[in-house]
């Protein structure tokens, strides 16, 4: 179940997903890139987060999303454990 | 299904999405008399020598055959491809040059412009036209016309881009990144159809309530379409961007961006409304990564939303962004832009003639209030065109008529440049300058207050 998952899980989960919608190669998503770095604009943005919703079973837009959250891989990981584990 | 048909590995062929827009185009000559055109507008702080730009137009004319080629259709898989004749190497692309008189004011250099993407492309064959005013030991304007089968917006922005590397000597590397073939998609059959149904399905939920519309003028064939173009400075804009961050919640710009305009829309629509009580307005998205600039350059890579929104101004703001951003989400739950692009697919048998019966613009039948597109930051971003600085870039689309009304969001160096496009006779100037006013007004409210926090 998503509440198990640790932050390396969601974080390699992430890199796959984001790998996926953007159309990348495998290993080009680190946990350390900026989304904006890997071409993530605002559209895929919203896909991402519907992505993220069917992966993760949580609404990140209900849930309330800061600017810092989505700087990087690491830092959307984050938002994503702390509403899965709250 | 698997069932594939032959096909040349060496051809572009149409995407559904091609297709679209030169059904679009179809429409716009056989009303209007000029194409579904467009210009985009490099403002340059310098007097631009012709003879340099003529001499990179060339080389890329020779090197990229490709601008000079036209739809022809594949008789044996019946795919439409876009077809590069031997005859295409040696074509120019038309350059014209318009000195001004140091005493004429630049409202004659928007005039100028404004005719030049009213004009019809002379031949199956030409897609691209630039217009060069300027002014001795002065600014000049550059506008560059392109035929939307040809590029899209963003790809308009990169092929001025293109004139730039190539005066940089970087031709040869970049013409080998640009994509020039596509496969015709004559396979995953059951994706298209299913990607009919998407369509069919929300198109029938569009067409429940008609959409408020504003009256257009009898007889468009030579009638134009008219620009007025404002802007916000790279410090505005980048506040809007936080402001319409917080109001939609999201790091997202278009649902607060269409808020503005519909906001600044309603006076214009509620002196003269006709049809239904809602808007509805169809929205281009731009379909590619910012790193494929060169791969994508060439033809259409973009889809359609469709977003809804009451004619009457009870709602506070807020909750006019909050229904864009849900509309938003609930299509790409649904992959409306994908299922059109799937769906396009299989409109590609049907000749334009045909076509326009049936789909006259994005998800066909439907009657739109007004277009909308709102790009990323310009694919030309240089500090320089041709050795003089790049002052600001700007497009003027000839909007397809009906509605004959668009607006067009640009960013270029972070400024964002707003440009109202209408068709002559849908608007009377007055109204267009009071409609402008109102987006300028619109764009910057609680931008500078946002400013003072």
């Amino acid at each position: 179940m998503a509440e198990q998952l640790t932050m390396p899980a969601i974080e390699q989960r992430l890199c796959t997903e984001i790998q996926i919608l953007l159309a990348l190669k495998p290993g080009d998503v680190s946990p350390d890139m900026s989304l904006r770095s890997l071409g993530m604009d605002s559209l895929r943005f919203v896909s991402l987060l519907i992505v993220i919703e069917k992966a993760f079973g949580l609404s990140l837009m209900k849930a309330g999303l800061k600017r810092e959250a989505v700087q990087s891989v690491r830092t959307l990981a984050a938002a994503i454990h702390a509403g899965t584990h709250p | 299904m698997s069932l594939t048909l032959p096909y040349s590995r060496h051809r572009r062929y149409l995407t559904g999405i091609d297709w679209t827009i030169g059904t679009i185009d179809y429409v716009m000559r056989r009303e209007t008399g000029v194409g579904n055109l467009s210009q985009v507008i490099l403002d340059l702080d310098g007097e631009l020598p012709a003879d340099r730009l003529r001499t990179v137009l060339a080389q890329i004319s020779s090197r990229l055959p490709v601008i000079h080629g036209q739809v022809s259709r594949d008789i044996v898989n019946l795919a439409p491809y876009w077809k590069v004749s031997g005859a295409s190497a040696g074509k120019v692309i038309p350059l014209t040059v318009v000195e001004l008189p140091a005493d004429v004011g630049v409202g004659q250099a928007d005039a100028m412009l404004a005719a030049h993407v009213n004009r019809p492309l002379q031949s199956a064959t030409e897609h691209l036209r630039f217009l060069l005013v300027r002014r001795a030991g002065g600014p000049s304007r550059l506008g560059m016309v392109f035929d939307h089968r040809l590029l899209d917006a963003f790809g308009a922005e990169a092929f001025l881009d293109l004139i730039e590397q190539t005066w940089q000597g970087r031709l040869e590397e970049i013409a080998g990144c640009i994509s020039q073939t596509e496969r015709p998609h004559l396979d995953q059959w059951s994706r298209q159809f299913a990607g009919g149904k998407t369509i069919n399905r929300f198109r029938l939920r569009l067409a429940e309530r008609p959409a408020v519309t504003l009256a257009m003028p009898r007889g468009r064939r030579n009638r134009p379409v008219r620009f007025l173009h404002d802007g916000i400075t790279a410090e505005q804009a980048a506040r809007l961007v936080e402001v319409a961050a917080e109001e939609c919640g999201l790091p997202i710009v278009l649902p607060s961006a269409l808020a503005r305009t519909i906001r600044a829309m309603r006076p214009a629509f509620g002196a003269a409304p006709r049809g239904g009580g809602e808007f509805l307005v169809a929205v281009s998205i731009d379909d590619r990564r910012a790193d494929q600039k060169w791969e994508c350059l060439l033809f259409n890579h973009l889809s359609f939303m469709a977003f809804r929104s009451p004619l009457e101004d009870s709602d506070p703001a807020e909750k006019l962004v909050a229904s864009l951003r849900d509309q938003l989400f609930e299509q790409m739950r649904e992959d409306i832009p994908g299922a059109l692009r799937d769906a396009a697919m299989l409109t590609r048998i049907a000749p334009h003639c045909l076509g326009s019966r049936l789909a006259r613009g994005p998800l066909g039948g439907i009657e739109w209030s007004f277009y909308f597109a709102c790009l990323r930051e310009s694919a030309f971003s240089g500090e320089t065109f041709l050795g003089l600085p790049a002052v600001n870039l700007l497009h003027t689309p000839r909007v397809p008529a009906p509605p004959g009304l668009g607006i067009c969001l640009t960013f270029f160096r972070g400024q964002m440049n707003i440009v109202l496009s209408y068709m002559e006779g849908v608007l009377d100037d007055r109204m267009a300058r009071q409609l402008m006013q109102c987006l300028k007004s619109c764009f910057i409210q609680g931008v500078d207050r946002h400013s003072r926090k």
